[in-house]
């Protein structure tokens, strides 16, 4: 008899293990719940704005909650897919707008036209949308955007002897100022290197290389989304990777989060960020406004200093028209002077996406980004497709090849056009 | 009214209770495994997952893919190389702090506590500390590494050179392994009977003998196992991987285990990420039966 206790016992444990299953929630049918993806609820500096955004948004619509759904910056992509695999798709993603592509290819990402109004999108910048396109259809709204610019410490120049007020304007004049300023030692007597370009292991840093490519004029991929490296630009852009570390001016396989570390600490003289990576070095060190000045993007050989145009956006997800309807409502209302003016002005120096924010004083003159303004203008978008991010990724691996793998640039180069090439033929 | 006894043979008990076993297994692994390995022979996306559609087959093309890329051989040099330096340097200074614990002496039991630290510390954390401490600019190691050469050696970049990026990422397994491995050997040390290292000693057997003996035969089980685990263990590594080199420099530390989460979480291809996925099961499977099949333990009943 005990036996048979005891089988019974296994064969409810059985069933309860099989058939258990969560309740539920239960919803207030009244109100809409926005689900929002937003890696930088995670990050210092955002937190309050997010939660800002959230209260001032409920307060105005009290028929609509937001829900966020946050991950770490490498996560989220993940977090986003995982969950519409589940059948639990989130309406937005704050998202990079490289991470366009990938979104549009799974089928989560919806036409920006499919949601918003006619009247909001006709105040977006025409040319900065073209770089949205898949298609011809806008597939990422952008809050804010901003070519790679050059930061530097105004400080360091002036103790190499250099006029704090005259960055360079080429990779040539670059060079010139760089023999000066890693000559200098900061006040530890660590060395300061001259010139940072990330070439680490992540997509942010091939894009960041992309953008290099540009300044020499030359391209990745074509118009129709095809690899296109057999120009001149391309290879002089990595031949000065190879000069920049082998004349020890850059530091090795950086991050950008290890470029604005060294910037923020004095030990490094100008590298290439977003514009709104300023932020995370003033995290580091509240003095950075005082020394850091932005100069556009540097020309280099038969380039004009084109930079890659580089945006923080939305991409909506289509779940159905009251949904829809609330995501417009944020979308507009995040994308606003009102909410956007003093976070550009004062949290993230970037340039506004729309055309009834181009006077804004605050931000057109904002101290930081004043020496690049112009550069927002020369900027190309790379065309999209699915494979964005594994492109950038050999970027990386090229770059680091002609750095810490010592390989020459023409054998790094036939590698890389083999492994690119591989990649989009999936 | 008749009682009935109801009466189960001691097969059919045995049976149903293996039940709720087997169907975890079959729900949690067996299942996954036979879908991944499906998915290995098929283009399949996130556009898959997210609309609920299968995947197309495309024979073997994924794998095919990966050779012609050079990625298999190269993530399994680097996960083989990995696997048999961390192992060998893991048994012998994991047997050298076992014995040298295993004798009383003044602070032993405060040490034996203290040395689990690292394996406490959770994985991804290990990683970053070791990052922070290899960091080329402002690290620790440089620091260090500096001060010991008599400022010779400047320009300590562990991680950036792809010559020494995966002796970077093995160091950091071994602060985390070494502790588990001490602790399983000093378990096992402590049951080698006195009488017969005794009984060894009076028959002028000296320390070396002894160890190779008596103390080793005894500890055999134990080092099958502790080693077994730490293969696999190293295997399988992959957030120290992640967190330190994320595979760079140049590729010199990508493992299956990077491979598999680029293929298939970065590139968004899921099929050929279960294609490394497979192949990396099927080699891991090989080694660790060559290691249960060629490592004899000693009976010393």
């Amino acid at each position: 008899m005990k036996k048979v206790i005891y089988v019974l016992l296994v064969l409810l444990s059985c069933t309860i293990t099989l058939f258990a299953s969560g309740q539920k929630e239960g919803n207030d049918s009244s109100k809409v719940v926005l689900k929002v993806a937003n890696y930088a609820l995670l990050e210092s500096g955002y937190e309050q704005f997010w939660k800002d955004v959230e209260t001032n948004f409920e307060s105005k619509n009290p028929n609509i909650d937001i829900e966020w759904v946050s991950a770490p910056y490498g996560e989220i992509m993940n977090q986003v897919i995982n969950m519409a695999g589940g059948g639990d798709k989130v309406d937005c993603i704050f998202s990079e707008i490289d991470w366009i592509p990938g979104f549009e290819d799974a089928g989560l990402a919806a036409p920006i036209e499919d949601i918003l109004p006619q009247s909001f999108i006709n105040d977006l910048y025409p040319d900065v949308m073209k770089a949205f396109e898949i298609d011809g259809s806008a597939y990422g709204v952008p809050l804010y955007i901003s070519p790679y610019v050059l930061y530097y410490n105004k400080t360091l120049f002036e103790q190499a002897g250099l006029d704090p007020n005259t960055p360079p304007k080429t990779y040539d004049e670059m060079l010139m100022m760089a023999k000066k300023l890693s000559q200098l030692k900061d006040s530890n007597g660590n060395k300061v290197y001259a010139f940072g370009q990330t070439t680490a292991s992540v997509p942010v840093s091939g894009s960041s290389v992309n953008a290099m490519i540009f300044n020499f004029g030359g391209t990745v991929l074509d118009d129709n989304g095809k690899l296109a490296v057999d120009n001149d630009g391309f290879k002089k852009a990595i031949n000065m990777l190879k000069t920049l570390d082998d004349l020890s001016y850059n530091p090795q396989n950086a991050k950008l989060k290890d470029l604005r570390n060294l910037f923020a600490l004095g030990q490094l003289a100008m590298y290439y960020d977003q514009s709104w990576g300023f932020n995370g070095v003033r995290t580091i060190n509240p003095d950075a406004e005082n020394f850091t000045a932005s100069a556009a993007p540097l020309v280099g050989a038969n380039g004009s200093g084109q930079s890659l145009l580089q945006s923080h956006c939305f991409i909506l997800v289509d779940n159905g028209e009251q949904r829809k309807e609330a995501l417009s409502k944020f979308v507009q209302y995040v994308i606003s002077e009102d909410v956007l003016a003093d976070y550009l002005s004062n949290l993230t120096p970037a340039y506004p996406a729309i055309k009834s924010m181009a006077n804004l004083d605050s931000i057109n003159n904002n101290p930081v980004l004043k020496g690049a303004a112009q550069s927002a203008s020369n900027v190309k978008a790379q065309p999209f497709i699915p494979q964005l991010k594994d492109i950038n990724l050999e970027l990386c691996t090229l770059a680091q090849a002609v750095t810490v793998g010592d390989e020459s640039v023409s054998t790094a180069i036939e590698k890389f056009k083999n492994r690119a090439q591989s990649k989009l033929s999936e | 009214m008749k009682k009935h006894d109801i009466k189960l043979s001691d097969n059919s008990y045995s049976f149903v209770l293996t039940i709720p076993a087997t169907i975890l297994t079959a729900i949690f692994i067996i299942v996954p495994i036979i879908q991944s390995l499906i998915m290995s022979f098929q283009k399949y996306g996130v556009k898959n997952i997210i609309s609920g559609k299968p995947g197309t087959w495309n024979n073997l093309r994924n794998y095919i893919k990966l050779f012609e890329a050079n990625q298999i051989p190269e993530a399994a040099y680097h996960t083989l190389w990995f696997v048999l330096f961390v192992i060998i340097l893991q048994f012998i200074i994991g047997m050298a702090l076992a014995l040298v614990l295993n004798r009383e002496f003044k602070g032993s039991r405060f040490i034996r506590s203290i040395m689990m630290t690292p394996w406490v510390v959770p994985t991804v954390i290990s990683g970053l500390i070791w990052m922070w401490l290899f960091q080329p600019q402002y690290g620790f190691a440089k620091y260090f590494i500096s001060i010991i050469s008599f400022g010779n050696i400047n320009d300590l970049a562990i991680l950036n050179n792809p010559e020494t990026a995966l002796g970077g990422i093995a160091i950091a397994a071994l602060w985390k392994q070494i502790p588990l491995t001490t602790l399983l050997l000093l378990a096992g040390l402590q049951n080698v009977p006195n009488s017969s290292l005794e009984a060894a000693t009076i028959d002028g057997a000296g320390e070396v003998r002894k160890f190779v003996s008596i103390v080793l035969p005894y500890l055999s089980p134990v080092i099958k196992i502790a080693m077994s685990m730490s293969i696999i263990e190293n295997f399988k590594q992959f957030p120290l991987f992640w967190t330190m080199t994320g595979g760079g420099p140049n590729g010199a530390t990508t493992n299956f285990a990077i491979l598999s989460y680029r293929e298939a979480f970065v590139s968004m291809n899921l099929g050929s990420g279960a294609a490394v996925t497979t192949i990396w099961m099927l080699m891991m499977i090989i080694i660790v039966g060559i290691y249960q099949k060629s490592f004899k333990v000693q009976d010393m009943s």
